[in-house]
C-alpha cells in the first residue's frame, strides 16, 4: 500500500501582512521547499542599469556626474540602485542573477543612509525620501522573495525603521503630493511588526530599543500594549520599555501632564516615534481643564499653561484661542462650555516640533539612522 | 488482500447505508465519529480510499465516507494536520446538520491536537492554521446563511449560531476582534436569535460581553456577561469561572465589588486585593496586587483592563480627603500628601490638577479647581456622585 506522501506536513515562512503575501506567492507556486539565492553583487542589477539607461529613466542621484545633460545620461554603477517594481503576471522576480543576497542588501541600505538620506548637499529633501523609501522597498522585496530572516533581515529592517519614523517627523506638515503620512505609516507599520517577528527568535541586540519606539509610535494600542505585556522579562523592564509603558499608561489614564513630562526624557528618534500624538495630547489637556477649571471668577496663567504643554508662551496662548479658550493678556480663563474640537487651519503639528527638535542637537543623521548613539 | 478489505468495509458500510436511507444524521454521525470502534481498525486506515468508496457509495456519501477515511489514516499516523485537512463541508442535505455539528467538533478535536503539534515548530504556524480553519468555518457559515429553501425547522440556519461560536473562540486566539463585527450583525438580524439552545446562546454572549470590553462599551458588557454567567449550567463550575473573570473587571468598573463568597467560590482569589484596593482608595494596594497576579491577568487578557480600576481608585481615595477635611474648599496640597502616602512615583502638584481634571470632567468630581487659590471647589451636594450613576 503506497503511503501518500501529501501527508507531509509543508515548510511553510510565517508571513506578516497581506502586502507580503501578495508579493510572495508568485514564488511559492514555483519553489515550495527552497527560496530562491540571490547572486547580484551591485546596488542594481547589471541588467536594470542598461535597460533604464537605454530608456532615460534613471533618477539623477544615478547619474554619472558630467553626463546629466547628455541626451541619454549614463549611469554611474556605484550609485545605480535597483528600482521596486510591482509584481506581475509574466514578470519573473526570482532570476537569481536580479536578486541581491543579504549582504549586499545591507550595503545597499548603508549606501542610501550614508550616502543619499544622510548627505546635506541633496535637497530638497522630500526628494531625498522619495528616492530612499522606493530604494528601500526593492530591498525588502528582495528580502521577501529569498525569504531572509534572522539577524541578517533585523539589521535591513532596524535601518528602514529609524529612516521611516524619522521622516514621519521631519517631513510633517509637507504637501500631500511631496509627502503621504498615510503611505509612511503604512509601511512603517509593515515593517515594524516584520522586526518584531524576526525578534521572536533569538538574541537581538537592538530590541529594547524597538519594542519601545512600536509602543511609542502605536500609543494607546491595546495591541501594542498587550504584546510588550507578554515579552520576555528581561526586555520588559528594560529601561526603554518601562519608559515606554510609562507613557503608554499615562495615556490610559487620561494624564497628559504626566505624559509630556514623561516625553522629556525620551531620545530624539523615541520623539520621532511619538511625535505625531503629541498635538491630541495638549489638546485633550486643555479639554479636560477646560472642564476642570471651568469657573468665571478663576484665571490659569500662560507660562504655567506653556510649561505642562512643553510649549513658547506664544504657541500655547495660540492653541488655546483655536480652541475657543478665553486669552486674557497673561491669562487664561477656562470654561467648559467654549472649548471647541475644531481643528485649525494655522497651526499645525509642524508649528509645534521644538519638543523634539531640541533633542537633535549635534547628532548625526547617519549616526541616528545606524542606531549609533 | 483487496478482497479482504472490501469485506471489512461492509459490514460497517450496511449500517452507514441504512442511517443514511433512513436520514438519521445523529446514528450516521456516530457510525463517522472517532468514538466508533471502527476507528481503531488499522485496515480502515486508507490514505487513497476514494475508490473503495466510490464502489460501494453513492455520491455525495462517498465522497464523505473517503473523507473521513483518509482522516482515521492521518490520525494513526499521528499527522494531525493532515487529518484536520480532511475535513470537508458537504452542502445539499439539511439533516446533516447535526452530522455537520459533529463534524465540526471533531475538526476542532483534531484541530487542538494539530496546534500542539505545530506548536512545537513554531508560534507562527498555529495561527496560519487557525486562519486557515476560520477561512473553511466562513465559508460553511454562508452556505447556512444563505439557506432560504426549506421549511424553518429544517433550516440550515439552524447552523450558523454554533459556528458563529467556533469562528469568534479562533477570532480571539488569533487576536482579530474586528472579524466578530459580520457575524454579530449577522445574529442581530435574524429572527431565530432567541430560539437558539441555551447553551450556544451563553457562550455567543460571552464572546459578544468579551468584545464590548475591548471596545470599551462597559455598559453593554457587563448586559452581555451577566446573562452568560446567569444562564450557564448551574454544574458547570468551569464556564461559569471563566465568564467571571471578565464579568468582575466590568463590574468592578461601574462601581460594584464582588464579595469575597463568590470570589472563594469560583477560585478567584487573585481578584481580592485588587477589590479591596479599588474600594479603599488604596493605590499602593492596587499597584501591588495587579503586579503579584500579573501573569494570571496578562493571560487572562485582562491586565489593562484592571489598570483602568485606577481612575475609580483615584477617585476614592480623594473622596475620603474630603470626608476627613469636612469643607467643600479642599487646598490641593491634601491630595498631594494623599498620593504621597500611597507612594504614588513622581508626582507633583500640576499632576494632581490634572487628575482632578479628569475626574471633574467624566463626572466622578461636582466642583471646578481655582488654580489661583491651589484649591479645588466641590459642590455642597452630592459632590462624589455614587460611581454605577456615571456612565
Amino acid at each position: 500500500m503506497n503511503r501518500s506522501a501529501a501527508s507531509r506536513p509543508r515548510p511553510h515562512s510565517r508571513k506578516a501582512g497581506g502586502r507580503r503575501r501578495e508579493e510572495h506567492c508568485k514564488t511559492e507556486e514555483k519553489a515550495d521547499d527552497v527560496a530562491p539565492r540571490g547572486t547580484c553583487t551591485t546596488m542594481c542589477p547589471i541588467s536594470e542599469v542598461r535597460q533604464r539607461e537605454a530608456q532615460n529613466r534613471l533618477h539623477h542621484f544615478e547619474v554619472l556626474a558630467g553626463t546629466e545633460r547628455n541626451r541619454l545620461p549614463r549611469a554611474d554603477v556605484c550609485r545605480a540602485v535597483k528600482e521596486y517594481s510591482r509584481p506581475a503576471a509574466g514578470k519573473d522576480t526570482t532570476r537569481a542573477s536580479e536578486l541581491r543576497p543579504p549582504d549586499v542588501l545591507l550595503k545597499t541600505v548603508c549606501y542610501l543612509v550614508d550616502d543619499v538620506a544622510a548627505c546635506p548637499s541633496r535637497q530638497p529633501w522630500t526628494e531625498v525620501y522619495s528616492f530612499v523609501f522606493d530604494r528601500l522597498r526593492s530591498v525588502r522585496q528582495d528580502m521577501v522573495i529569498q525569504r531572509v530572516s534572522g539577524p541578517e533581515c533585523a539589521s535591513v529592517l532596524e535601518r528602514t525603521v529609524r529612516f521611516l519614523l524619522y521622516a514621519s517627523y521631519r517631513l510633517c506638515g509637507q504637501p500631500l503630493r511631496l509627502y503621504d503620512p498615510h503611505i509612511n505609516d503604512t509601511h512603517l507599520q509593515e515593517s515594524l511588526s516584520w522586526l518584531l517577528e524576526c525578534y521572536s527568535e533569538g538574541q537581538h541586540q537592538h530590541q529594547d530599543e524597538f519594542q519601545a519606539l512600536s509602543l511609542l509610535y502605536n500609543l494607546g494600542s491595546p495591541r501594542a500594549l498587550q504584546h510588550a505585556l507578554e515579552l520576555p522579562h528581561k526586555v520588559r523592564h528594560s529601561s526603554p520599555v518601562q519608559l515606554a509603558l510609562a507613557l503608554n499608561r499615562a495615556y490610559m489614564e487620561r494624564n497628559p501632564v504626566r505624559l509630556l513630562r514623561l516625553a522629556q526624557r525620551l531620545d530624539f528618534l523615541q520623539a520621532c516615534a511619538l511625535h505625531r500624538h503629541l498635538l491630541s495630547c495638549r489638546r485633550d489637556l486643555l479639554l479636560l481643564y477646560s472642564h476642570g477649571h471651568s469657573s468665571r471668577n478663576c484665571r490659569f496663567p500662560i507660562q504655567k499653561l506653556a510649561d505642562i504643554l512643553s510649549l513658547e508662551c506664544s504657541l500655547a496662548a495660540q492653541l488655546c484661542q483655536t480652541h475657543g479658550i478665553h486669552v486674557n493678556g497673561d491669562y487664561v480663563v477656562f470654561s467648559k462650555g467654549s472649548f471647541t474640537e475644531s481643528p485649525s487651519e494655522e497651526l499645525q503639528c509642524a508649528h509645534m516640533h521644538k519638543l523634539v527638535d531640541d533633542k537633535q542637537q549635534d547628532l548625526s543623521l547617519s549616526n541616528i539612522i545606524h542606531g549609533i548613539a | 488482500e483487496t478482497h479482504l478489505k472490501i469485506h471489512y468495509i461492509l459490514p460497517r458500510e450496511e449500517q452507514v447505508l441504512e442511517a443514511i436511507d433512513t436520514r438519521d444524521g445523529v446514528f450516521c454521525a456516530e457510525l463517522l465519529s472517532f468514538k466508533h470502534p471502527h476507528v481503531a481498525n488499522p485496515r480502515l486506515q486508507l490514505s487513497s480510499p476514494e475508490d473503495k468508496c466510490q464502489q460501494v457509495l453513492e455520491p455525495p456519501y462517498d465522497e464523505m465516507v473517503a473523507a473521513h477515511l483518509r482522516c482515521t489514516y492521518a490520525v494513526a499516523n499521528h499527522d494531525f494536520v493532515e487529518a484536520y485537512k480532511s475535513f470537508q463541508a458537504h452542502k445539499e442535505e439539511n439533516w446533516y446538520v447535526s452530522l455537520f455539528k459533529q463534524k465540526c467538533i471533531l475538526a476542532e478535536q483534531c484541530f487542538k491536537s494539530a496546534e500542539q503539534q505545530l506548536q512545537k515548530k513554531g508560534k507562527g504556524k498555529v495561527g496560519d492554521m487557525l486562519e486557515k480553519a476560520a477561512e473553511q468555518l466562513m465559508s460553511c457559515f454562508r452556505v447556512c446563511a444563505s439557506d432560504n429553501r426549506a421549511g424553518i425547522d429544517d433550516s440550515k440556519k439552524w447552523g450558523m449560531l454554533f459556528l458563529i461560536n467556533q469562528l469568534f473562540k479562533i477570532y480571539f486566539k488569533i487576536n482579530k476582534l474586528h472579524l466578530c463585527k459580520p457575524l454579530i450583525r449577522a445574529i442581530d438580524s435574524s429572527n431565530l436569535k432567541d430560539d437558539y439552545s441555551m447553551a450556544q446562546r451563553v457562550t455567543y454572549k460571552y464572546y459578544v460581553g468579551r468584545k464590548a470590553m475591548f471596545d470599551s462599551n462597559f455598559k453593554l458588557a457587563e448586559e452581555y456577561l451577566s446573562f452568560s454567567f446567569q444562564h450557564s449550567h448551574r454544574s458547570c463550575q468551569r464556564n461559569k469561572r471563566l465568564i467571571l473573570i471578565y464579568l468582575l473587571p466590568v463590574k468592578m468598573l461601574l462601581g460594584h465589588m464582588p464579595t469575597t463568597q463568590l470570589l472563594k467560590k469560583y477560585d478567584l482569589m487573585q481578584f481580592t486585593d485588587v477589590t479591596k484596593a479599588v474600594s479603599e482608595g488604596n493605590l499602593l494596594l492596587l499597584n501591588e496586587a495587579l503586579a503579584k497576579h500579573e501573569t494570571f491577568f496578562i493571560r487572562c487578557g485582562i491586565f489593562l483592563i484592571l489598570e483602568k480600576l485606577k481612575i475609580i481608585t483615584y477617585r476614592n481615595l480623594f473622596k475620603k480627603v474630603y470626608l476627613l477635611l469636612k469643607t467643600h474648599q479642599l487646598p490641593l496640597d491634601a491630595f498631594l500628601v494623599a498620593l504621597k502616602m500611597m507612594q504614588v512615583e513622581e508626582v507633583d502638584i500640576d499632576e494632581v490638577q490634572c487628575i482632578l481634571a479628569n475626574l471633574i470632567y467624566m463626572g466622578h468630581i461636582k466642583g471646578y479647581i481655582s488654580h489661583q487659590h491651589q484649591k479645588l471647589v466641590v459642590s455642597k451636594q452630592n459632590p462624589f456622585p455614587p460611581l454605577s450613576s456615571v456612565s
